[in-house]
């Protein structure tokens, strides 16, 4: 991309290569870095002049610590730095997270999906952004750490909250995302993903929208609705989830729930859909969820 | 007894393009990969008006820059214009017109440096009222957007034949339509790029990716204030041009400009979304067609009015109607036409050519608005098709004789293989069956020119071929290849004709010092104009080895042949002589020394259009027919094409993977036209200047492709072909519009057929009481 | 000014160092510090694979890698595959399928092919073409591309 005339692409001024959490976090402790990992946002961003990048480069892509997953009993934790392609190839994963698995799924490309990390998806905050939405069904929580002192603290935040803005997020500059964990549904579940567009890949969601249930005797128990695209951050219904919880699912309640989404939302147009169109592809979405479990 | 040699056929085989162990191995260098030595690097500052009278530009600051080695503005450059009717400066010094407009050139040690300068430009503006649309811009009182023609019409083309009025009379329906073309462009991989060189003597050395280098020169020339003939066009690997380079525009003089100020060679490229904003697009049109027909469906007459969108400048957008002219009055037998086109000076980003010229915009008018027909006539779309089929040696109501023609074959066979008609009437009995996916099938069919197009007052070729004593063919031809396969089409002829090895066969063609005239690679015409000249040329130098041989044998030349580098004797293939050692024994031979050289001049046979549009411009016609089958998502609006039908008429075949190629790539162009490219401008503002969004097709996207040619040797055609390279990318897309209608019942008159669109035109008729916002 | 950082990092089997701009890309780096053509600026934004290489076994975009990234990677450009070795059975499968027109996507195509194919592994043609979704081509339409590398897995690498 060329510059807009009026302004200057991001210079760097220091580079860390960290290998730790520790040392990364000591690098960003003046706040004033910015966090390399897979790039793909980061070097485009770079030359449009339209974000503020802080002058020290610290690229964490050989951290490894944050490149693990680990699945337990009843908490699964993504290392910050697991890629599209990680999600993709790890099997227990997918059967543990298919919503997750979905996004990953239709995610950019092949050569993006490569390097492009899941805390990097959460900390670019586009409201478009595919891998969030599955995981704020699952109720993920965001790991922020930040140097106290000589030792790293860790603090949890929800990922419904995470996000403030576009671009925006409650991490300070001197914190760093470590790991996404959530804890997986037992029993007989929804997780679904849908996300606009003929192509697979190389789509940026006209609207995105997941959602995450338990289902028992026809009846969705914890609903988690959450949309792309169709508000400044990353979206939850919440009154469309509370409409259904509990209920019977059946033509009414669908109806019903179809007319509450749209009500909920109140997307903007732009290039690539208009206000009617992402409404639209929102109640799509959810009727063929609903439906398919009807 | 000697060896013996079967006749080998190159010509039809599937050959390997001579270019591609270069291009996978990643060693071809293109123009965007060179740097020649104490190279600059040149950008230009773009303007952020529409339309504003220039009342300072200030580049003091940018001047005054380290490593900042010249800047130019419309104060340095000379008078003159470029543009089809010259009406573009280089540089604008009075008035901006459109968003794209250059208004300084700043040449610098690295392309950095010159986007620092960049942002020390500064100009002053009065803005003034701007104008979008032909309909504005006609209107009396509209903003004027050149000086030279207050009325705001650029160019104009009038045609009929017969009697419209005769027309109505006869008609038993008259159908009604309105077809708008958006904009689309043409992504070339490669973004536009020159370098310009000047000698101590004076002279210009353009590197470009011009695919008409021979008349840039003298379009050129009075934008810099030199001969014409001290300018040498030197052709690197590009790309992908699609007609993108048919023109000159001004990166080009600006790119001279700063070379003859630095004295240094000077390198201009242009960023992808530069490429967006500032490339021409294809020529956006509105359509307003009239058609009538009997009650058997035989059509009486047409009358086709349309209004292009020629934005701030006139480039070959403009002279689109030329071509889209013959779509409109000659597809289909219509015994009375009528055709009209203004295109209209607004603010919006200029047009230039775009692989199909004005046909696929002509294309899909007639195509949507003959299977609307079709329903007011209640017959099928094959039928209506049928019955007013072109037919062979048939002369169109511009003069033109269509030759060997098969459009009956091409719709026969299309209906035939896709099963089209049983699965035509199954779609229509779903409409209203309440289901979300719906499955559709449609047919187009096009005409286009496939053996030249003599737009100019030559469309020949020219062409010289030696060969050395070691019999590898040199053949020097005028005709670019810009990826598209020319070069291997031109040594299978070569090669056949001199029973030499392909890979005996150099083919130079990327330099005017060197080679010999050509028109330009456009309108489908090199395999035509350039392997006719070429195929001349060896014919020349098969006789001169031929009558060498019969000196050295006792066999006379009419009884011998040339094959896999050898005389033989014609009738067994017996060898009678290596054609290298012919070649040396003719070279060493005393006084009557000779080499085997050969140059040929082809003129095709065709005549320019006149003043009244008449005339048989093309040496042969070509008509193709594509059937889609579709599956359209009725809620989100997606259409996944199943599979396509192409059937062609090809003339003969060259080169089938080079034919399959650019048939499987024209269909992905024509898909992307038909289904999600669009470039939206809004107020004179290109607001999807990116590949993220403005969709280009990507894999996953393409439906497998049944492939038909027929093969109707055209007389005069090499070997009996015909030019292929623009039909596919005509017709497909109007091939998927009448399938969507198939599969919903719903017509979607403008393309693209985005999911939105479609969605909402859905929408729209199941909620007529609740329009969507 | 930004900061010039020293890298050393394997190239196409050898060892090389150099000294970059912390601000440009593993593209630029390549392209400019190492004359290495193949690897193509076409977008500059992730959205065409023109600029696909292979780090550490691993197709990327080199437009959106860091060139200080490439510091210990073992990257490998399509310069690679044929230089000391001639023609790889990849690269041959794209000159005969008729794979290749403009040829400025084919480096990226090829070296994007490189990385789906596995020793012994008979592609599906579905595979071939979600694999290559990433990778944009103006002139072939695509398939003779996914006949290509289709026709060249199950190969020996």
């Amino acid at each position: 991309m060329t510059l807009p005339q009026n302004q200057s692409p991001a210079e760097f001024e220091y580079y860390v290569n960290a290998t730790s959490i520790e040392e990364a976090c000591r690098a960003l402790g003046d706040g004033v870095g910015t966090i390399l990992a897979g790039g793909s946002d980061l070097w485009v961003q770079k030359d449009e002049g339209v974000k503020i990048f802080g002058p020290r480069l610290i690229n964490i892509s050989r951290v490894d610590e944050l490149a693990e997953i680990s699945i337990g009993n009843d908490h699964v934790r993504l290392g910050a730095r697991v890629t599209m392609t990680d999600i993709l190839n790890h099997g227990e994963l997918g059967n543990i997270a298919p919503g997750l698995l979905e996004a990953a799924n239709r995610f950019a490309s092949p050569q993006i999906r490569n390097v492009a990390t899941v805390g990097g998806n959460f900390a670019n905050a586009s409201p478009a952004a595919d891998s969030v939405i599955p995981l704020i069904c699952l109720d993920a929580e965001i790991e922020l750490a930040r140097l106290d002192g000589n030792a790293v603290a860790i603090r949890s935040i929800p990922s419904a909250d995470f996000f403030t803005g576009p671009g925006k997020t409650v991490r300070t500059d001197d914190e760093l995302i470590t790991a996404i964990s959530f804890k997986p549904r037992d029993g007989k579940s929804l997780a679904r993903f849908f996300k606009s567009g003929p192509r697979p890949a190389l789509e940026i969601s006209i609207v995105s929208l997941g959602i995450a249930a338990d289902i028992l005797d026809g009846k969705l128990s914890n609903v988690r609705i959450a949309l792309g695209a169709v508000a400044p951050i990353p979206f939850r219904a919440r009154k469309t989830e509370a409409l259904i919880e509990g209920q019977k699912i059946d033509d009414k309640l669908i109806h019903a729930a179809l007319e509450c989404l749209v009500s909920e939302i109140s997307p903007i147009g732009d290039v690539r859909g208009s206000k009617w169109y992402r409404q639209h592809l929102a109640r799509t979405y959810l009727q063929e969820a609903l439906t398919d479990v009807a | 007894m000697n060896k013996i040699i079967e006749k080998e056929e190159i010509v039809g085989a599937r050959i390997a393009k001579l270019d591609a162990p270069e291009k996978v191995t990643g060693r071809t260098r293109y123009i965007n990969d060179m740097v020649l030595p104490r190279m600059l690097y040149a950008k230009i500052f773009r303007t952020d008006r529409v339309h504003a009278k220039i009342l300072k530009i200030d580049v003091s600051k940018a001047e005054a820059l380290p490593g900042v080695h010249a800047v130019i503005t419309a104060a340095d450059t000379p008078d003159g214009k470029i543009g089809v009717i010259k009406d573009n400066p280089p540089l604008k010094g009075d008035k901006v017109r459109c968003i794209r407009d250059e208004l300084a050139a700043i040449a610098a040690d690295t392309e950095e440096i010159c986007d620092a300068a960049l942002r020390l430009v500064e100009v002053e503006y009065e803005d003034l009222e701007p104008v979008f649309t032909c309909e504005d811009a006609l209107k009396p009182g509209a903003p004027v957007i050149d000086e030279e023609r207050p009325d705001n019409i650029a160019m104009g083309q009038n045609f009929s034949h017969g009697d419209i009025s005769e027309g109505e009379k006869a008609s038993d329906h008259i159908v009604e339509g309105a077809y708008n073309v958006h904009y689309v462009t043409h992504c070339n991989m490669g973004t536009s790029c020159c370098i310009a060189d000047i000698s101590a003597s004076g002279k210009v050395t353009l590197y470009s990716q011009s695919q008409y280098p021979y008349i840039m020169k003298m379009d050129l020339a009075p934008a810099l204030d030199i001969h014409p003939g001290d300018l040498r066009i030197v052709q690197p690997p590009v790309g992908g041009a699609f007609g993108s380079k048919l023109d000159v525009y001004p990166n080009e003089p600006i790119c001279i400009l700063l070379a003859k100020k630095t004295r240094r060679p000077v390198k201009l490229t242009y960023s992808r979304e530069e490429e967006f904003i500032v490339s021409p697009t294809r020529q956006p049109v509105e359509f307003k067609i009239r058609a009538g027909m009997t009650s058997d469906g035989i059509f009486t007459f047409r009358e086709v009015d349309s209004f292009l969108n020629n934005g701030g400048y006139t480039s070959w957008g403009a002279t689109t109607p030329y071509v889209t002219m013959r779509t409109c009055t000659s597809h289909y037998v219509v015994p009375h036409v009528s055709y009209s086109a203004r295109a209209v000076y607004t603010n919006n980003p200029f047009a230039g050519s775009f692989r199909g010229y004005g046909n696929v915009q002509a294309t899909w008018c007639v195509e949507i608005h003959v299977d609307k027909m079709a329903e007011v006539a209640n017959l099928d779309p094959i039928e209506i098709r049928l019955r007013n089929a072109n037919e062979p040696n048939s002369i169109t109501p511009q003069g033109s004789d269509l030759g060997c023609i098969d459009l009956v074959g091409c719709i026969n066979i299309a209906a035939e293989k896709s099963g089209f008609l049983e699965k035509w009437k199954t779609n229509r009995a779903t409409w209203d069956d309440g289901e979300r996916y719906k499955r559709g099938i449609g047919i187009a069919t096009s005409l286009h020119n496939a053996g030249g197009a003599k737009i100019h007052k030559s469309d020949g070729c020219g062409t010289i071929l030696t060969m050395d004593d070691y019999a590898r063919v040199t053949v020097m031809t005028g005709a670019s290849d810009i990826g598209q396969g020319s070069d291997t089409v031109i040594a299978q002829i070569v090669a056949q004709e001199l029973g030499v090895p392909i890979r005996d066969i150099t083919i130079i063609n990327n330099d005017t010092a060197l080679g010999p005239w050509d028109v330009g690679v456009h309108a489908s015409r090199t395999t035509y104009i350039a392997g006719n000249s070429a195929k001349r040329a060896a014919i020349d130098a098969r006789g001169q080895l031929l009558s060498a041989a019969e000196k050295q044998s006792n066999v006379t030349a009419d009884l011998l042949d040339l094959r896999g580098g050898y005389v033989v004797q014609a009738d067994n293939g017996e060898v009678v002589i290596e054609i290298a050692k012919l070649l040396r024994q003719i070279h060493f031979a005393g006084e009557d020394s000779t080499l085997v050289m050969a140059t040929d001049y082809y003129e095709p046979p065709t005549e320019p259009e006149d003043k009244d549009h008449m005339g048989d411009m093309s040496a042969a016609y070509s008509h193709a027919a594509h059937v889609a089958e579709i599956v359209v998502d009725t809620l989100t609006g997606e259409i996944r094409i199943e599979k396509i039908w192409s059937v062609q008429d090809v003339g003969k075949i060259i080169n089938l993977n080079g034919l399959e190629g650019q048939i499987e790539g024209g269909i992905a162009m024509g898909i992307g036209f038909g289904l999600h490219e669009n470039m939206q401008i809004e107020e004179g503002i290109v607001k999807n200047p990116s590949f993220r969004d403005y969709h280009l097709v990507t894999a996953p996207e393409m439906p497998p492709i049944d492939m038909t040619f027929i093969e109707t040797d055209d007389h005069e055609g090499p070997e009996g072909a015909k030019g292929i390279a623009e039909l596919p990318t005509i017709v497909i897309a109007p091939a998927i519009g009448n399938a969507f209608f198939n599969a919903t019942g719903v017509w979607i008159d403008h393309p693209p057929l985005t999911p939105e669109k479609v969605a909402r035109a859905i929408w729209e008729r199941d909620n007529p009481n609740l329009a969507a916002e | 000014m930004s900061l010039k950082v020293e890298i050393a990092f394997k190239l196409n089997g050898r060892s090389v160092a150099r000294e970059i701009l912390t601000s440009t890309s593993s593209l630029q780096v390549l392209n400019r510090d190492f004359d290495l053509a193949g690897a193509k600026l076409a977008c500059g934004e992730g959205e065409c694979g023109a600029c696909t290489i292979m780090v550490d076994g691993v197709s990327r975009n080199a437009c959106l890698m860091a060139g200080v990234d490439l510091d210990g990677r073992d990257v490998e450009t399509v310069e690679g595959l044929w230089e000391g070795n001639g023609l790889d059975p990849l690269q041959e499968a794209f000159v005969n399928s008729g794979a290749v027109q403009c040829g400025f996507c084919t480096p990226g195509m090829v070296m994007q092919a490189k990385y789906l194919l596995k020793p012994g592994k008979k592609l599906s043609r579905d595979e071939v073409i979600r694999g290559l979704e990433g990778n944009v081509c103006r002139c072939t339409g695509y398939h003779k591309i996914i006949d290509a590398v289709v026709a060249a897995s199950g190969e020996a690498s």
